[in-house]
């Protein structure tokens, strides 16, 4: 059963001539389900997340959350949310403790309630011995644990992560993802944005990819990787004459797609283990040798590149 | 409620470890103070406009004997030497004359009586009268002005009566020869012109709100009842800005999406806002009090106008910040803004009754209003004596965070 429910959600700013930033935005996220929005910057991902946090107004369209909608029953859907911002949002001149009470007073909890549960985030975030510290002395990757921290005091039925490992060295990322796998099997729903392919891959039940605003696609993993059949592509760099390997690739028995990307030239074939060989044949031949190759199985990149023609990183 | 005094404690304690901002707040106002105090020698007053005075002439000269005394001494009271320090009005009759004081238009009033001329011309040494002085006691320096002019004709009529006194009497001796008579003259102008004086000044006073006896006011306690307004005011906006600043910094943001209603958010930044001010003002007037030895005046008018300026400087803080953008903004904007309130509502100038053009504009300035009630306050007056000087800046409070409320709802929401 669906907890969130969004219909042709819809955000124009300055109308009629501003940017439309979400257009016709629809999707369902079922209860314990984490929901990643996967899309590049400025695809739109943060504006829906902020319509769905009743911070945005939307333009058009409507979303439910838990049977509540966002557009005239905000104070219930805030009651049930909790928000994760893509940038750090606590008090730096606090420490993380009296930030963690301050935000639990905000989401309406109270003496002793308050304090245990505030007790329970420190041990989840595991930064009890640093509670006392200012967070302005802490490390991204604590902020960033802090951050998360804040939007579960209240134990909501939704979670909200905008982004959430931007910035942070690979352990921090590590624990965060570990801790939302940890949420999700605890029952909590999430709904996630990234524009990391891995995080996604790793992390998410479902996926919706984003575009200039659009939910191009939806689907489990394996669901949106069949949308670009069984196809790998191969990345390959070499020393001189790109533009005329290129040209002579697509010539090669096996390769469906050659494009060039920067200094490189990208390969799309169905068999790369066949392919490969004739590669390096070819480069041979016309006197250049490969420096770099690359040979990458199908995944959600490759099925944004399909669905954009262009690149996730963008 | 709760979550009300949970955003203010947090402001709150986000400022007391503001070292910049609390030197700003406490210590700029009571330095300035101090320097311009001791400056200016650290007592009495002192004005800047020309002192606005009604002349009432009903004396009844010109007599047989001589021109009118009283049309003499109003047109020196009006004289091109004296236009840079008093401008004079000619009024038809005493009452108009007095009128023109107790609304606040002129600082004083001259009623020349109608027996002037005659108790001059007349030859009587007996015959006295009076020129009545009807003045603001809040505007000494004008009231001394026009009391010493004034004051300066008499004294040579005075002078001239007793001469000519003098002389008459030493000629009923006898007929002396005329140096001995210009002489005698001279004796008698000198020495017995003021203290015989069959004309003097009557000064009275309007009555003053609470008709309390009213008490000199240093020049450092006025400063510093200005540099206190003037700096709640920015002490307010520093608070204040915090919106912007959190607004930048994702926190406010944040807050929206807690069930948390914009009411209270906003009512929670008005109360540090508020708090702020009320605490610099406290901490400005105690140390005023112990360092300068002000005298503030009672302690229910005191209250009510710290109250109210707190008020004003936080709506006007508000006000300021929903018609900007940015912190730098607000910064430079919200500058401006108090730097021409203080300016015209008097702030730098140490004086609360200013008169002529200065005066009404003071009047359309809530810190103008303010400034009075303070002076008014520190001469004896107690809170019903001030009510306009509460009441006016209560209202544009009022106004300011009314409209600083549905511009910033209007903005976030």
């Amino acid at each position: 059963m669906s907890i969130v429910e969004v219909q042709e959600l819809r955000k124009q700013y300055d109308p009629p001539k501003g940017v439309l930033a979400v257009d016709g935005v629809s999707f369902d996220i079922a209860g314990g389900e984490i929901f990643s929005l996967l899309g590049p910057n400025g695809a739109g991902k943060s504006t829906t997340i902020s319509m769905l946090s009743c911070l945005l107004r939307p333009s058009g369209g409507d979303a439910c959350v838990a049977g509540h909608s966002v557009v005239t029953e905000a104070q219930a859907v805030k009651e049930v949310i909790g928000v994760v911002p893509q940038d750090i949002a606590l008090y730096p001149d606090m420490s993380a403790r009296e930030n963690l009470l301050f935000w639990g007073r905000m989401y309406g909890l109270s003496g002793e309630a308050l304090k245990k549960r505030v007790d329970e985030i420190l041990e989840l975030i595991t930064l009890v011995d640093r509670q006392k510290d200012r967070v302005e002395k802490f490390s991204g990757g604590m902020k960033r644990r802090v951050n998360i921290g804040v939007a579960l005091l209240h134990k909501p039925k939704v979670l909200y992560l905008d982004e959430p490992t931007v910035g942070i060295d690979p352990q921090s990322r590590r624990s965060i993802l570990d801790g939302i796998l940890a949420l999700r099997d605890q029952g909590m729903t999430i709904l996630y944005t990234t524009h990391y392919m891995a995080e996604a891959q790793e992390l998410s039940d479902r996926i919706g990819i984003v575009d200039h605003g659009r939910m191009i696609a939806t689907g489990t993993h394996e669901e949106l990787v069949k949308v670009v059949g069984e196809e790998a592509r191969v990345t390959a760099r070499v020393d001189h004459y790109l533009e005329g390997m290129a040209e002579r690739w697509r010539e090669v028995k096996g390769v469906e797609k050659v494009d060039l990307e920067e200094d490189e030239a990208v390969l799309v074939t169905q068999d790369p283990n066949e392919v490969l060989p004739r590669l390096f044949e070819a480069a041979a031949a016309a006197g250049a040798r490969i420096t770099e190759i690359n040979v990458t199985e199908p995944n959600l990149e490759m099925v944004f590149l399909h669905l954009t023609g262009r690149a996730l990183r963008e | 409620m709760t979550k009300i005094l949970t955003i203010a404690w947090k402001d709150l304690r986000s400022t007391a470890r503001n070292a910049p901002a609390l030197a700003m707040m406490l210590l700029a106002p009571l330095a300035l103070a101090a320097l311009l105090g001791f400056a200016f020698g650290g007592g009495g007053g002192f004005d800047i406009a020309a002192t606005e005075v009604a002349v009432a002439n009903l004396d009844q000269g010109p007599t047989a004997v001589g021109e009118s005394a009283g049309a003499a001494v109003a047109g020196i009271l009006g004289s091109p030497g004296l236009k840079d320090v008093l401008s004079v009005q000619k009024k038809g009759d005493a009452a108009a004359a007095r009128a023109a004081v107790d609304d606040g238009k002129d600082a004083v009033a001259v009623i020349i009586p109608a027996d002037f001329s005659t108790v001059i011309y007349g030859g009587s040494p007996l015959a006295k009268t009076q020129v009545e002085l009807y003045e603001n006691p809040t505007q000494e320096i004008g009231g001394a002005i026009a009391e010493g002019v004034v004051g300066q004709a008499l004294l040579e009529f005075n002078g001239a009566r007793a001469a000519a006194a003098g002389a008459l009497a030493l000629r009923s001796q006898g007929d002396p020869p005329a140096a001995v008579l210009a002489k005698r003259a001279a004796q008698q102008f000198t020495h017995a012109g003021g203290v015989t004086a069959g004309l003097d000044i009557s000064q009275r006073t309007p009555r003053l709100p609470g008709d309390q006896k009213t008490k000199d006011v240093s020049v450092t306690g006025a400063i510093l009842a200005g540099m206190m307004v003037f700096f709640m005011f920015f002490g307010a906006a520093n608070v204040a800005r915090t919106i912007l600043d959190e607004d930048r910094a994702g926190t406010l943001p944040r807050l929206f999406t807690t069930p948390t209603s914009y009411g209270v958010i906003l009512g929670g930044k008005f109360a540090s806002v508020f708090v702020t001010v009320m605490i610099q003002a406290v901490i400005l007037l105690v140390a005023g009090r112990l360092i300068f030895s002000i005298d503030w005046g009672r302690l229910d008018a005191v209250v009510l106008l710290t109250l109210v300026a707190a008020g004003v400087a936080s709506g006007l803080a508000l006000l300021v910040i929903s018609l900007t953008r940015t912190p730098a903004q607000a910064g430079a904007i919200g500058a401006g803004v108090y730097l021409v309130l203080a300016l015209a509502g008097g702030n730098f100038t140490g004086t609360a009754q200013a008169g002529g053009t200065f005066g009404i504009v003071q009047k359309f300035t809530p810190n103008g209003w303010l400034l009075q009630g303070w002076d008014a306050t520190m001469r004896g007056g107690g809170s019903a004596d001030i009510r306009w000087q509460l009441l006016v800046p209560l209202g544009f409070a009022v106004a300011f965070f009314f409209v600083a409320v549905l511009r910033i709802r209007r903005r976030f929401a």
